[in-house]
């Protein structure tokens, strides 16, 4: 009888390789949990990349640095992150900035109560750091530059947003950062289909809400129902 | 936590040693343990012990590099440090830490491509003179050939961040290695030293 044994030992070793593969991905799938990097609810939010502007000079952005990695749900330590972005072109933006600077300082606590929502008082939950992605859309007149992104910021300067001058935009002067993001780098990477658009991401590093998954919830509200608060 | 470095090293000796297996140097290793094992004497076993070692560590490195991906992105630290030596920070880089046509995670690509030569030479070594050997040691070369474009792309990554993954570094040097393995079974071919004769010693042995 005519027996092919060079076929048995490649299947004899295919199949012990296979084991062993298999093997690999039961440890693997046993030992970890891991987390899509995306920037849907529940997703490990991409790092933000750029230069970043704090009122007063330009920086390496290090989103890591504002990170709590081992911070678990409930707790009132860590401090969230508030991802707006936007273009100093964009009309949307333009009028929502008074907004987002009145709930900044609210919920950076560095305002005892908030001014547009009356009656309340100091914000007893974890400090929210608001963030801004400053983009340039592929729209005729979106044309912006660091001057631009630091007049929008500072409400200061002779540069245009949105047809009229950056002074006259709603709101006072922003307190916190701007990151050059005129290349689109960040909006590509988390996926932005338009501006403004906002990200409320945990200290940990995880989308914990996102403005274009809510279309009908404000920022504030969104703050106020997902953070732990009165601890 | 089990030091890095240690685990490091556990890759590093049977690479180095599965190196040596495949170089003259092994010509000396072979005769000073054939006294344990008479096997060691051919140099074609040499050889393929070599290669299958590499192999090995190489795939058990993937896996590992796999598993600190996940865990990274569970939101741990496995081997963040401040110096070039950071495998958190590169394998941790959402925008270089999956490949760029499929979106696997490099450690994936890595365990695929090391089962693979796992196959090779394990049928290869206990096969050494069956008709397809010859060119499954070509296929061999070939596949690990295509990794070296691969491993200059991922190592301009690490020049980008400008940190190095120590461990995918590990992997790297499996697969260079295993390049070297499969040309030189190539060359015994040609040289005549992929005969399938025994030491003396070895046939009583296995007797």
């Amino acid at each position: 009888m005519k027996t092919n044994t060079e076929a048995d030992v490649r299947t004899d070793t295919g199949i012990k390789v296979m084991a062993l593969f298999f093997v690999a991905i039961i440890f693997l799938a046993l030992t970890t949990d891991p987390i899509k990097v995306g920037t849907k609810e529940g997703d490990r939010a991409p790092l933000l990349e750029g230069k970043a502007y704090n009122g007063s000079s330009w920086y390496e952005f290090d989103m890591d640095s504002y990170l709590t990695k081992n911070w678990t749900a409930g707790d009132a330590e860590g401090q969230w992150l508030l991802i707006e972005f936007m273009d100093t072109d964009c009309p949307f933006c333009v009028r929502s900035a008074g907004d987002v600077g009145f709930d900044a300082e609210y919920f950076m606590k560095l305002q005892p109560s908030h001014r547009t929502n009356s009656g309340m008082g100091p914000w007893d939950g974890p400090v929210v750091n608001f963030i801004a992605s400053a983009t340039e859309l592929d729209i005729p007149g979106h044309e912006t530059s660091r001057d631009e992104i630091k007049a929008f910021r500072d409400k200061s300067g002779e540069e245009v947003c949105d047809g009229k001058s950056c002074t006259e935009r709603s709101g006072d002067a922003h307190p916190f950062v701007y990151i050059d993001d005129i290349d689109q780098d960040n909006m590509k990477e988390w996926k932005v289909p338009g501006t403004p658009a906002y990200f409320l991401v945990q200290p940990d590093g995880i989308v914990a809400w996102t403005s274009t998954e809510n279309a009908q919830e404000k920022v504030f509200d969104a703050i106020m129902r997902i953070t732990p608060q009165g601890a | 936590m089990v030091d890095q470095n240690l685990l490091l090293l556990g890759y590093v000796l049977p690479i180095v040693f599965g190196l040596v297996l495949m170089t003259k140097a092994g010509d000396g290793l072979g005769a000073s343990l054939s006294g344990r094992q008479p096997l060691l004497e051919h140099a074609r076993r040499r050889h393929m012990l070599g290669m299958n070692l590499v192999v090995l560590a190489g795939f058990v490195v993937s896996v590992h590099t796999l598993w600190i991906s996940n865990k990274i992105s569970e939101g741990g630290n496995v081997c963040s440090t401040a110096t070039v030596f950071s495998c958190d920070d590169v394998l941790g880089n959402a925008q270089y830490n999956t490949d760029p046509v499929f979106g696997l995670p490099w450690g994936m690509i890595g365990m695929l491509a090391f089962g693979a030569l796992m196959f090779i030479t394990n049928s290869v070594s206990k096969e050494p003179d069956a008709l397809w050997a010859e060119n499954y040691l070509k296929y061999g070369k070939y596949m690990t050939a295509v990794g070296v474009p691969i491993i200059a792309l991922l190592v301009s990554y690490e020049i980008a961040m400008e940190k190095i993954c120590q461990f995918c570094t590990m992997a790297h040097i499996a697969n260079m290695v295993c390049l070297f393995g499969f040309w030189r079974a190539g060359k015994m071919h040609e040289e005549g030293l992929w005969n399938d004769e025994l030491p003396e010693d070895a046939k009583e042995a296995s007797a």
